[in-house]
């Protein structure tokens, strides 16, 4: 139960990782310009070594339970391998390696160079979530928000409210539910097929609308109740520092991917 | 706290400390809205007095509370008239930031309060805006938490507290803004009896410090009646119509204010009728334990006096529960006796959701014409039993049969013949444009001839008085009316069972009761009605059996008043006894009186008229 549902708010247990200890804003940063050059890099390598760095970086720094481990260990893997496969199939053949033949099927063949392709761009994608992941992994939705608010000076008054509406969607989800139940007991199931299936979600929206606004704007009064919005700033009880540490991290992570970068030039195959 | 009150009343040789909250002529108007709610309302609050504001349904009680703390006009359009002036500042002019420290709140669905992910950042939000220094935060959070017993959960997620639990959090949120006047609307309307008494142990204490001022909209007033100094009456039309203490205004005008259709504790309504048959219960008892200590204390009328209740008659009622099936259950579902099969049949009934069992082999027969209450605590199961009836949920073969069909075989189409169920919020099951389409979608489902599904759309609409409504988007009307489309539509195709799902939820008592009153109509008229709640009095007051569901399993399934009759069972489900069950019980003088738990069994005499006309509620012309 408590394992299915993902709470925003859950603090994350430190355990003296080095991740959980950084600014949530170091964590974006640090990963963000090799995210940006991975999806313009074409070979094989880059991606790779970033792949690679990425795993250090969260094998070292974060607390592995077995679903970070399954997900690092398995499906990432499998959805690079899939992904890559398929766009060996689509890849066009007559602009690719025909030197070696991978599978032949009758008149058709699928060739080394597209195989190559294929997995440059799974591995690709592949690289990318991993980056990501350093920061999604470690960093849990209030401190981010705390953060944005204390060093990127991001109205409090949004992202306060955004984390607010983070209460909206569970609650939403289980609403849907039973709209969809109460419509199916009405027997307003209206057939098969994509045209009324969109008849039918057309019919939930109406109720699941009128049920959210009056929700929020319940929430909104509660919020104004309590002085929300009432000063330019409020006290923060949990301070979201920049340290030292942080900055060392995010040039630390630059140079080892400007040095990747460098050395893989001109990142195609 | 009485001692504040009594020294104000005696009229300290000290200069009178100035009112925390002056209201003059309040009138306030909702954009759109015709009418003004309330029209005249004029009351003061001194510090530290508890202030219960009564009025009957549509009088403007929530549209005053919102503008207390000038959320009323400054977040929420609306007119205002008159004056709200609140330690001095006018709310017209001031900020609902800098009225939040003066005047606090908590409203009615605690899901809607919260903002944050654990409990202390949530008693902290309120001081955090405030830009209080964090020391002060964290010690305002302590003290808040501590006093509504909560301090030891601070770091929980708040969705793990229960309906209870949540609410005793929004007072802490509400204590936490330091404000000297709490003000509290239907606080308990979405609670269930053991989250309400959780309510009330908290609001106790708080009113046993005395620092703190609070005013309470509340329908249950059983609870309320005894924290309460004094007691502002709004009438129909929004107006003050009484203001005074608990003991004036309750005791001294209760008649008045039962004309008014107003609701009053329901041990004082039995003391009224006891009261007109010629026992003498003066003053007026407020609460369970006040009218048994009075009712021991009085000698019973001569038999003459007592006219017999009309509908039943105190020999029927007064057998003793112990001593045999209570008389009013078997006589209602005696035209039932007749018939050799049960109508539903229920047999080791488990039901799963996902992988959990919620049912652990459920056994049941209803028989036409029942009225049955299905009772329990929250996630006890009772929901699912009802739902699995309706073929809501699956079900495996063979374990339900309504009016002879297996209902894990049965189509949709066919079993809406069979069983109408009608959903907690009437909004969830509505899917056509208009009232009229909304009733004729299942006729037409059938593929009946126009010409019946226009009849038969037309008798629903003139029983449930939507007639002049046939044309309006169902969203459009007000919140009875919703509820009566909601049991017209599950009607409407011949059901001859009507399932509903807490049907009385969050809704108040006048609005409760039309429905009751509707579906004891329908169950007169033979259809047969099963029922959800967790309002123990209505339970009492209709069902003529009762089935208590504990942890998936039938605790008990017996009549209503035998099963009300066992304290130690219905606690043990998390249940608690109607107040006038508690009353009565433990009478010693008065045998005669002790099975009572139903007001209308209680006799009364001519003086007495037990559904004023102007009780009955009337529409609000907003539909908020």
């Amino acid at each position: 139960m408590t394992a299915a549902t993902i709470d925003p708010y859950a603090t994350t247990p430190a355990g003296g990782r080095f991740l959980f200890t950084l600014n949530p804003l170091a964590k974006f940063a640090a990963p963000l310009p090799p995210m940006l050059v991975l999806v313009f890099v074409r070979d094989l390598a880059t991606p790779l070594a970033f792949l690679a760095l990425a795993y250090i970086v969260l094998l070292a720094g974060a607390r592995l339970t077995v679903r970070i481990v399954l997900l690092l260990a398995v499906a990432l893997p499998v959805a690079a391998l899939v992904i890559g496969l398929g766009m060996s199939l689509w890849v066009d053949a007559s602009r690719v390696d025909t030197s070696v033949t991978v599978v032949e099927l009758g008149g058709w063949r699928l060739y080394g160079g597209a195989v190559l392709i294929g997995m440059a761009t799974g591995i690709r994608l592949a690289a990318i979530v991993a980056l990501a992941l350093v920061a999604g992994l470690t960093t849990n939705g209030a401190d981010l928000v705390r953060a944005s608010v204390q060093q990127l000076r991001v109205p409090y008054r949004v992202g306060y409210t955004a984390l607010a509406a983070f209460r909206f969607v569970p609650r939403f989800g289980h609403e849907l539910d039973v709209i969809r139940q109460a419509h199916r007991v009405r027997g307003s199931h209206g057939g098969r097929g994509p045209f009324a299936a969109l008849a039918r979600w057309w019919g939930y929206i109406v109720p699941l609308l009128a049920g959210a606004i009056r929700h929020a704007e319940r929430v909104a009064l509660a919020m104004d109740a309590r002085a929300f919005g009432a000063y330019p700033d409020r006290t923060e009880r949990h301070l979201v520092p920049w340290r030292p540490r942080d900055t060392a991290f995010v040039v630390a992570f630059w140079i080892v991917s400007a040095v990747l970068l460098v050395a893989f030039f001109p990142w195609t195959l | 706290m009485t001692s504040a009150v009594s020294g104000a009343a005696a009229g300290d040789p000290v200069e009178p400390r100035p009112p925390l909250v002056s209201v003059r002529g309040l009138g306030i108007r909702h954009d759109g809205a015709t009418t003004w709610s309330p029209a005249d309302a004029s009351f003061d609050i001194a510090p530290g007095e508890v202030v219960l504001l009564l009025g009957p349904s549509g009088a403007g009680k929530s549209t005053l509370t919102l503008a207390l703390d000038g959320l009323i006009p400054h977040a929420v359009p609306a007119a205002l008239e008159g004056s709200i002036v609140v330690d001095g500042l006018d709310t017209r002019e001031s900020l609902v930031a800098e009225l939040s420290t003066r005047v606090a709140m908590v409203f009615q669905d605690p899901d809607a309060q919260l903002v944050t992910g654990t409990l202390l950042d949530e008693v902290a939000f309120g001081p955090e805006n405030l830009r209080m220094p964090v020391d002060d935060v964290l010690a305002r959070a302590e003290d808040s938490l501590r006093r509504v017993g909560l301090w030891e959960r601070r770091g929980e997620n708040p969705d793990r507290l229960s309906g209870g639990g949540r609410q005793r959090l929004a007072i802490a949120c509400a204590l936490a803004m330091g404000s000297p006047l709490l003000v509290l609307d239907e606080p308990t309307a979405n609670l269930d009896p053991q989250g309400i008494e959780e309510v009330y142990a908290a609001l106790g204490e708080l009113v046993a410090a005395g620092d703190r001022a609070i005013l309470l909209v509340e329908h249950n007033l059983d609870a309320a009646a005894r924290l309460t100094d004094r007691v502002v009456v709004l009438d129909q039309a929004g107006r003050t119509v009484a203001d005074g203490t608990a003991d004036e205004v309750l005791r001294g005008r209760a008649d008045e204010l039962h004309e008014m259709g107003v609701w009053l504790p329901v041990a004082t309504l039995a003391a009224m009728r006891l009261r007109s048959a010629g026992w003498a219960l003066d003053p007026l008892p407020l609460d369970p334990d006040e009218l048994r200590v009075a009712l021991d204390a009085a000698t019973s009328p001569a038999p003459a006096t007592a006219v017999p209740n009309s509908s039943t008659s105190l020999a029927e009622t007064g057998v003793s529960p112990e001593s045999g099936p209570d008389a009013t259950y078997w006589r209602s579902s005696g035209r039932a006796t007749g018939d050799a099969a049960p109508l539903i049949r229920v047999r080791g009934l488990r039901t799963r959701r996902g992988r959990a069992e919620i049912l652990h082999g459920i056994d049941l027969d209803v028989r036409a014409g029942e009225f049955v209450a299905i009772v329990g605590a929250n996630g006890a199961g009772k929901t699912t039993l009802l739902q699995s009836i309706a073929g809501v949920v699956p079900v495996p073969r063979g374990q339900v049969t309504v009016d002879g069909v297996d209902v894990s075989r049965t189509d949709l189409r066919s079993l809406s013949r069979r069983i109408g169920f009608v959903f907690q919020n009437p909004e969830h099951q509505f899917i056509a444009p208009t009232v009229h389409d909304e009733l004729a979608h299942g006729l037409r489902l059938q593929h009946l001839p126009e010409a019946e599904v226009e009849q038969r759309v037309h008798d629903v609409l003139r029983r449930f008085g939507l007639e002049d409504k046939a044309d309006v988007h169902p969203f459009l009307l007000s919140g009875g009316q919703k509820r009566r489309l909601s049991v017209g539509t599950a009607l409407v195709a011949g059901a001859p069972v009507l399932a509903l799902d807490e049907p009385t939820f969050g809704q108040d008592r006048a609005r409760a009761d039309e429905l009751l009153g509707l579906l004891q109509g329908l169950n007169r008229d033979g259809t047969t009605v099963l029922v959800v709640t967790h309002d123990m009095q209505l339970v009492t007051e209709y069902a003529t059996r009762t089935i208590v569901i504990g942890d998936g399993r039938v605790l008990a399934d017996a009549p209503t008043a035998e099963v009300f009759s066992d304290e130690t069972l219905i606690r043990s489900a998390g249940l608690r006894l109607p107040p006038l069950r508690r009353a009565f019980a433990g009478l010693e003088r008065h045998p005669e009186l002790a099975g009572i738990t139903r007001l209308a069994d209680v006799p009364y005499g001519s003086g007495f008229d037990p559904a004023p006309a102007s009780a009955t509620p009337t529409e609000p012309t907003a539909a908020r």
